[in-house]
């Protein structure tokens, strides 16, 4: 199956290429389809032909595919050189099946450049700040949008041992039934954990027994056990989510992260680009996260997560996979045993048996792993070192101070666009919008750029509690999973004679604490006429025997139809419109000097903060992610007698008019001109000059 | 007199000639390659050194970069492997990295030494030829040229840092201001000037060369004017933003933290070319199974993990770690086993959280050198409590070390010169920066053979799986019983737990093959002995596929254990144990 995939993704690239010929130099652009490598490449090349003063392009890097990740740099020449200027970033695709925030930085992109003739505020935005979009930060994952068979697919093209048995993505998935999309598969179990959903025949949910239901099927993902490990599709090409791959919240050691942080080029390709452009100011990402339609709470708490339960369910069955072969006990008493010869009698002591009898049983234990394992620490440990460094821990939250601007643009963001709710949300670990806010410094933001114009309340997630598809399932989910994946039994694994796992530790593709919406996203399709739902038909699988397929289609629950694009692209380039607005100005508001005889001068200032935003959050201040503002008296160190220092920091000044006040005695001459400087990273910076008299 | 050296020779001979005669051999042959224990390498010296090494040895010994610093500067790399044992990925190896930390430079002499060790004794003395033949070594003498070049050259600025530019000050300006040795010794050392009557400090009692400050009601005679330097940006601070300034071993991307929560961690993990050419190295070498990074100082073996949140390690790693450790201890006098986080201090994204936890290398990290270490018999340490003692504990001893036995290499005098804005002053009253965190060199060679030895026995230790006796019952109706015998000397276990848990190093494999005969069961017995004896009901190893078995959490260590297959066919079968870290061994037995 795989090597299918990949002959489609070259057969694209290539389609894509001649394309790329053609479109180098042509006006049109069309905003209403989605656009792969190439024609992206090609569209982006051509804004920047055509708009030679406003665009640069320019590639941040290179994937494991030889893709450039794009950066489009929009602003107008003239007044303050680019690079000074506080910036936004726009930056999309993350997640590789998010090709729908490629689409919506591409749309803002064209607009910015096409309007900035007749509308006189993005002539103000290009004139007096700078725009970087990225609209694609994994081309070789959004590639597969593109594919003959279509699934999921949000990584990059990293080969990846999944389930870290020794073989690369060596079980991908199948499409069984043809129909040119990766669903799941639920088969008839006795006793297997979910019923079909009464009230919504097409969804799956958890048979509850204490409700007297009886489980029917078991589900998995739309695939065969390519490498007769047990597990259907527990391995797939790829690789790592460019979005679980930063530092904040990283998920160690979890699926799609990584083998550890910024291993991917392309994470490394957006953190060396932030590095070099510290005058970025605010951050705008399309993807798989919201934290503007729902902003985080008074107490700085985020959103909850929510995912589509029938995927949680089919992740769970090859939640097992990567523990395949984790044999647990003797080990403990087999150490210091035994000796150098191998070949000989191993002899154990009755004592010892009577201890490994004792501890639970037979020698080898299968399942759990990882178990009891915290042990004494026998290395010394000096009294009173832990004092010597007390621990700190990185925030979480929000900081209160910052949440407030957080809801203010998100109210904004939620006028602007008339987004009143999200579908999905996947929980933030290790994305680049919470880099951008918890140690870049600065506000970020995430959101999927679509969603239902109609908020809907209830028991967790809103509208869902009393469908019975919310959290009480994720839940459940879980419990289930800890039972069959840490008990311990010979049978933990293989069930009911089907030979297959399932059930299983639901940690891998979607984590149990995670809402199901599964209900509002059927019907959000039915209304808005989206072909997202593949019903369920008959399918003879050959190992598992008759059945059924169906399910959410990829890419149709991420992805709007194309429609969308230009309906909220227009609100979008609205809302980046609205960010610089927001940042910061920092202003010498009076400079003054008055003779004080003997060659003194006393000399005064004032700074002011004429913008919204503080020039530095509070977390960033905390976090020194932000540059304290540098205000600088142009003299010599020495020729100060008192007061203010030459050089001055302040670490954070607040917005609307907020101002500080500076105080120098100097020695000078009369007729001298006295300059004085102030820098803020975000904030601009302005000189001043007074004549002594 | 003058005969009397020969008398002295005759003796000696005289002496030898009953019990070898004069067939004996000087058990110290000539060395092939004269490479200097009593001196200090800079980074160019030391690559030097590196490529004689390699030049005399080149079957075992190979040079070569695995990065380039900021400044151009190759990070180079040693590899002692013999060829003729097998590829390097087929043995399990060994990484030493030092200096990280500029300033700690003693590491990249025990690097040095510890390859001359190897190749001089290689086919010597049978412990080293048979280690050099089982196992591999990476070996990178300083993971920070940059820093090591500057500790020499420099006149002692910022030396533990590497050279990424840093704006320390937050004016914009990156390295802008670094310290000066204005009277051009080599060392940035304290400024004073002699103002009899209106000084803030006064000559001590202890010692002439020292100042102390004056008590209440007292008069001094030195005023003291901060350490050199001058004001390169002209802001009204000296030597506020010297080169660098990070911390490399906080750069690692296992528990990396950022800076408000670990000063020197820099914006994001490898950002340093130096981590990063370190993490894509280990990362592509799967079979190193052993871990020592070279520090300075204080005289630990540490292991981590470096911060408590993280949690100490499994029960199993423990007991090879310890085992592993207080050897160490045996083997290092003066040096203690400890704990990173618990013993010395929190330390989020150090390199050896980075091997353990994200690649199952059991790892330490020695600080090397320790105070103790100038006056180390039992009444001397006992004279040094007493503070009338000539080497009573602290100045003293330290006066003491260098006037008698380094010559007064290490203390700087004041001496005067000329400022140009303080006038007439004096410069000095320092210590050298080849003193208290670096032994005195004539100690440096034991420094570096103790060290290398704690290694050399770390290495010995690494996984190696063996079969042992292989045995078949036969049963009925073509079946067959199948005992094969698999241990694991050595004291670290082929997969450490942790990184079983974090799922970092491939499952050891045991794989079957046999073109007539199929696997109706698998079990793993304990004791074969007891087992034959007294048949037991054994457990399945419950996988779908029992030709390629899946050992995830590998084989612990000085563990032996029997596999037995219940087994249907005929002919032979080839029952293979395969350990990333440990080696493959393999049986064929026949059926019958």
């Amino acid at each position: 199956m795989r090597r299918k995939i990949l002959a489609g993704a070259t057969a694209a690239v290539f389609a894509g290429l001649a394309f790329f010929g053609l479109g180098a130099t042509a006006e049109a652009q069309d905003l209403t389809k989605y656009h792969n490598y190439a024609e992206l490449s090609a569209m982006l090349q051509t804004l920047a032909n055509v708009h030679k003063t406003l665009v640069k392009r320019e590639s941040l890097g290179k994937t494991l595919e030889k893709r450039d990740i794009w950066m489009l740099q929009i602003a107008a020449p003239g007044g303050v050189p680019a690079a000074e200027r506080p910036g936004v970033l726009v930056a999309a695709n993350f997640e590789g099946d998010h090709v729908y925030g490629s689409e919506l930085a591409l749309f803002i992109a064209d607009y910015l450049v096409k309007n900035y003739a007749s509308n006189a505020s993005v002539k103000q935005r290009l004139d007096a700040y700078i725009y970087y979009v990225v609209p694609r930060v994994n081309p070789d994952g959004a590639e597969s949008m593109w594919a003959p068979v279509k699934w999921a697919r949000r990584t990059n093209a990293r080969p990846f041992d999944d389930d870290n048995d020794g073989r690369i993505d060596e079980d991908g998935p199948d499409d069984l039934n043809k129909d040119g999309v990766i669903t799941v598969m639920r088969v008839k179990t006795p006793g297997g954990d979910y019923i079909i959903d009464p009230e919504e025949p097409r969804l799956m949910r958890r048979a509850d027994p204490k409700k007297g239901e009886k489980g029917e099927y078991a589900l998995f993902w739309e695939g065969i056990d390519n490498d007769g490990d047990g597990f259907i599709n527990e391995d797939g090409p790829g690789g790592v989510n460019i979005n679980r791959n930063f530092m904040h919240e990283y998920p160690f050691y979890k699926p799609e992260a990584g083998r550890y942080m910024v291993s991917e080029p392309e994470t490394r390709a957006m953190l060396e680009f932030m590095v070099k452009h510290r005058n970025v100011a605010a951050i705008l990402t399309f993807g798989e996260n919201d934290n503007l339609v729902a902003a985080p709470t008074a107490a700085g708490t985020p959103a909850a997560a929510r995912g589509i339960d029938l995927e949680t369910f089919a992740g769970a069955s090859i939640a097992g996979a990567n523990k395949t072969g984790m044999f647990t006990a003797a080990a403990s008493f087999a150490f210091g045993r035994g000796g150098r010869g191998s070949g000989g009698e191993m002899m154990i002591s009755e004592e010892m048996l009577q201890a490994i009898m004792a501890a639970g049983g037979g020698p080898f234990m299968m399942g759990g792993g990882g178990g009891g394992q915290r042990g004494q620490q026998a290395a010394q440990q000096p009294a009173g070192a832990r004092a010597q460094m007390p621990g700190r821990t990185a925030a979480t939250t929000y900081n209160a101070s910052d949440v407030d601007y957080f809801r203010t643009i998100s109210a904004k963001y939620i006028e602007l666009t008339g987004i009143r709710q999200t579908l999905l949300n996947t929980k933030p670990e290790g994305a680049f919008f919470s880099y951008g806010y918890f140690q870049f410094g600065v506000p970020s933001f995430s959101t999927p750029g679509w969603g239902l114009a109609e908020a809907q309340r209830g028991a967790g997630m809103p509208g869902m509690g009393a469908m019975g598809a919310g959290g009480g399932q994720g839940q459940m989910a879980q419990m289930a999973a800890g039972q069959r994946g840490g008990g311990g039994g010979a049978t933990g694994q293989r069930a009911a004679g089907s030979g297959f796992a399932f059930g299983g530790a639901a940690a891998a593709a979607g984590s149990p604490d995670v809402q199901g919406i599964d209900r509002q996203l059927l019907q959000w399709m039915d209304k808005e006429k989206v072909d997202g739902f593949a019903a369920w038909t008959k399918v003879k699988h050959p190992e598992l025997g008759e059945v059924e397929v169906g399910g959410f289609k990829p890419y149709a629950f991420i992805n709007p139809p194309p429609a969308k694009i230009a309906e909220l692209g227009k609100s979008h380039a609205e809302f980046a419109l609205y960010l610089p607005t927001l940042f910061p100005v920092v202003k010498i508001a009076k400079l003054e000097a008055a003779a004080q005889g003997g060659g003194l001068y006393r000399v005064k200032a004032e700074i002011e903060n004429a913008g919204f935003l503080p020039t530095a959050l509070t977390h960033a201040v905390t976090a020194r992610s932000v540059k304290p503002a540098v205000v600088q008296l142009q003299v010599a160190p020495e020729s100060i007698i008192s007061g203010n220092q030459k050089t001055n920091f302040i670490q954070a000044l607040i917005g609307s008019g907020g101002r500080m006040k500076f105080d120098w005695l100097i020695k000078a001459k009369g007729g001298d001109t006295l300059e004085l400087k102030a820098v803020s990273e975000k904030g601009g910076s302005d000189k001043r000059a007074v004549v002594l008299k | 007199m003058k005969y009397a050296k020969y008398i002295l020779l005759l003796a000696v001979v005289l002496v030898l000639i009953p019990q070898g005669g004069l067939t004996q051999k000087n058990p110290t042959p000539p060395f092939k390659v004269k490479v200097d224990f009593n001196r200090w390498h800079d980074t160019n010296e030391l690559y030097a050194d590196m490529k004689r090494l390699a030049a005399a040895f080149p079957k075992f010994v190979k040079v070569g970069s695995i990065g380039t610093t900021v400044t151009g500067r190759d990070i180079m790399l040693v590899t002692v492997n013999n060829p003729d044992t097998g590829s390097e990925m087929s043995k399990a190896a060994f990484y030493i990295e030092s200096n990280i930390h500029g300033n700690e430079i003693q590491g990249g002499e025990i690097c040095l030494y510890t390859v001359w060790y190897l190749m001089e004794n290689y086919g010597r003395l049978e412990p080293i030829t048979r280690l050099v033949n089982e196992r591999v070594f990476y070996i990178v003498p300083t993971i920070n040229p940059d820093g090591r070049q500057y500790f020499f050259d420099g006149a002692g600025g910022n030396t533990r840092s590497g050279h990424v530019p840093v704006d320390d000050d937050n004016d914009g300006l990156f390295d802008e201001d670094p310290p000066e040795d204005i009277n051009g010794d080599g060392v940035v050392a304290q400024i004073r000037k002699y103002l009899p009557g209106q000084g803030t400090h006064k000559v001590s009692a202890l010692d002439s060369r020292l100042l102390e400050p004056v008590g209440l009601g007292e008069k001094g005679d030195y005023l003291l004017l901060g350490s050199e330097g001058i004001d390169n940006d002209h802001d009204g601070r000296i030597n506020e933003d010297d080169k660098g300034g990070y911390d490399g071993n906080r750069n690692y991307p296992s528990d990396w933290q950022p800076p408000y929560v670990q000063n020197g961690a820099m914006d994001y993990p490898t950002q340093l070319p130096e981590a990063r050419a370190e993490v894509e190295f280990l990362a592509s070498h799967p079979n190193v199974a052993g871990l020592q990074a070279y520090h300075n100082n204080g005289g630990m073996i540490l292991r981590g993990p470096g911060a408590e949140a993280t949690g100490e390690y499994p029960a199993a790693d423990v007991r090879a770690y310890d085992e592993i450790g207080r050897n160490g201890e045996r083997i290092l006098p003066f040096y203690r086993y400890i704990i990173i986080w618990s013993g010395l201090y929190t330390v989020h994204g150090g390199t050896i959280d980075y091997s353990n936890d994200a690649l199952g290398i059991m790892s330490f990290s020695n600080e090397l050198w320790n105070g103790s270490q100038y006056f180390t018999s039992a009444e001397l340490m006992e004279q040094q409590k007493d503070p009338n003692n000539p080497i009573a504990q602290g100045t003293k001893a330290r006066f003491f070390f260098d006037d008698k036995l380094e010559f007064s290499a290490q203390f700087l005098e004041w001496k005067p010169f000329k400022h140009p804005e303080y006038g007439d002053v004096e410069i000095g009253g320092s210590w050298s920066r080849f003193t208290s965190r670096v032994p005195p060199v004539f100690m440096l060679e034991e420094l570096c053979h103790r060290n290398m030895a704690f290694t050399l026995y770390q290495a010995d230790e690494m996984p190696k799986i063996e079969i042992g006796e292989t045995s078949v019952d036969k049963l009925d109706g073509g079946v067959f019983r199948v005992f094969v015998d698999i241990a694991n000397p050595k004291v670290t276990p082929t997969i450490l737990a942790k990184a079983a848990q974090n799922n970092v190093v491939r499952p050891d494999l045991l794989t079957f093959e046999g073109r007539a005969a199929e696997i109706i069961s698998a079990s793993w017995i304990d004791n074969k002995v007891l087992y034959k004896a007294r048949p037991s009901v054994t457990g399945f190893i419950d996988q779908k596929d029992l030709k390629r078995i899946l050992l995830r959490n590998g084989f612990a260590g000085k563990t032996a254990r029997t596999i037995m297959y219940l087994v249907k066919g005929s002919g032979e079968v080839t029952v293979k144990y395969d350990s990333v870290k440990g080696g493959t061994a393999s049986k064929t037995i026949k059926l019958q």
